[in-house]
């Protein structure tokens, strides 16, 4: 993790990005103002807008591409990818139902197909079916996302390490149960209980008592 | 002890369910498989995934980054990477959950897949229990051929959509048949169509399927 918010080598993003130390969310201000540009992007191709969210974003979805287990190449030429279908669907962005991350990484998702063909890795994926039609999501009514957003985020902060980590194998890397127990050495009947109540406390629907 | 609040999942009758219908590994499988698509469809896996991705130390991008990024937004030219259908239809199932994608390779490695109608290819999955399960390939349009022995059947889509006399199903989706009902899923037409299905085949089985059309059935 950098203190300062600076890449190895080459010059540092511009904007925004290179002042916050990597391993940080963003804050609510944060996110509303990218929200904001993106909707500049959307309605006016404002070019500065998209330039500082490229700066921000286009080397995060690089290294979770590499994570994925792109290598360097494959990733910058996915994450190149990634960034332009941003400007072109930016008109579909709904600033109400998630935050420039939160579809971000749903574009991103779209793209690990392509890592997986040209890598040799065999494809666990209990994420991919994410985008699907309104008669999958659960009956509970629906938050402002903004409270969701905001909610995960402090939820992640208070996970102990070990439970969030087994939330980003399982829903940002995409491993599948049997591989997180592998990696972990844990029993996989534990994965998958400790799954289920960390996804819950994320959900903020744990019982107190 | 820590109870969870009420939800699809978790309340106890459905808990009580979920340990009988396991007793056979093709209902396990449905089973988790199902949770498995609705707990990912759930929008807090992705806002999750969007504040990681936040945390990612960010990876150093060539210098020209941006300014290709500006060439391929004025060329307007068409993605490279873009998702689509690939020629081999197993590629496709990188949709599938986790739980069923072991049992899909398993069985590839067994007895692989074979036709059995016009446009329907099946791969049985041999999961050692007495309910059969096996995932169905179906090409768009076509319709799985009707079945001869009597039970019930149940439906998971995992990819696509199909119809059948009850209603029209996507990804994450159930249909429910009995043996006297006419059940010839067909193949939506914009794309193929993969299904777990599981059937208890005329045996008795109350506490497996039943436990499915308890938790999912219309």
């Amino acid at each position: 993790m950098r203190s300062d918010g600076t890449g190895p080598k080459g010059s540092p993003p511009k904007g925004s990005g290179d002042a916050r130390p990597a391993g940080d969310s963003l804050s609510a201000a944060e996110r509303e103002r990218f929200s904001d540009l993106l909707v500049a992007v959307a309605s006016s191709k404002d070019r500065d807008a998209y330039s500082e969210l490229f700066a921000y974003y286009a080397p995060r979805v690089k290294s979770y591409l590499m994570r994925l287990g792109a290598d360097a190449g494959l990733a910058e030429e996915i994450a190149q990818d990634v960034m332009v279908t941003l400007w072109r669907k930016a008109d579909m962005f709904d600033r109400k139902q998630a935050s420039v991350s939160t579809w971000i990484f749903r574009i991103a998702r779209n793209r690990r197909i392509d890592v997986f063909r040209r890598t040799k890795r065999p494809a666990l994926d209990p994420e991919e079916t994410m985008i699907l039609p309104q008669a999958m999501e659960a009956p509970e009514a629906r938050v402002e996302a903004q409270e969701t957003e905001t909610r995960v985020r402090a939820a992640m902060k208070d996970l102990p390490p070990e439970q969030l980590e087994m939330l980003k194998l399982a829903f940002y890397e995409g491993l599948s149960h049997r591989e997180i127990a592998d990696r972990l050495d844990v029993p996989l009947g534990t994965v998958k209980s400790r799954i289920r109540l960390a996804f819950l406390k994320m959900k903020g629907r744990l019982g107190d008592e | 002890m820590i109870r969870f609040k009420t939800s699809s999942e978790t309340d106890a009758t459905t808990e009580a369910l979920l340990a009988s219908g396991r007793a056979d590994p093709a209902i396990a499988l449905f089973f988790d498989s199902v949770l498995e698509m609705r707990r990912a469809a759930d929008p807090t896996a992705a806002v999750l995934a969007g504040g990681l991705l936040e945390r990612a130390a960010p990876a150093v991008m060539r210098e020209d980054a941006l300014a290709r990024a500006f060439a391929a937004i004025d060329a307007g030219e068409k993605s490279q990477a873009r998702r689509g259908r690939t020629a081999g239809s197993e590629l496709e199932l990188i949709k599938v959950p986790a739980a069923l994608q072991e049992a899909i390779q398993r069985a590839e490695l067994a007895r692989g897949w074979r036709s059995v109608a016009p446009g329907i290819r099946q791969l049985p999955l041999d999961m050692g229990g007495a309910v059969s399960a096996e995932i169905l390939r179906i090409a768009p349009g076509a319709m799985t051929p009707r079945h001869t022995h009597k039970g019930r059947e149940a439906t998971l889509c995992l990819v696509g959509g199909f119809s059948d006399g009850r209603g029209s199903y996507g990804p994450g989706e159930v249909s429910l048949a009995d043996p006297d009902v006419t059940h010839q899923p067909r193949g939506d037409d914009d794309g193929v169509c993969f299904v777990l299905a599981v059937t208890d085949a005329g045996l008795k089985f109350q506490g497996a399927l039943g436990a499915i059309q308890k938790l999912f059935g219309a």
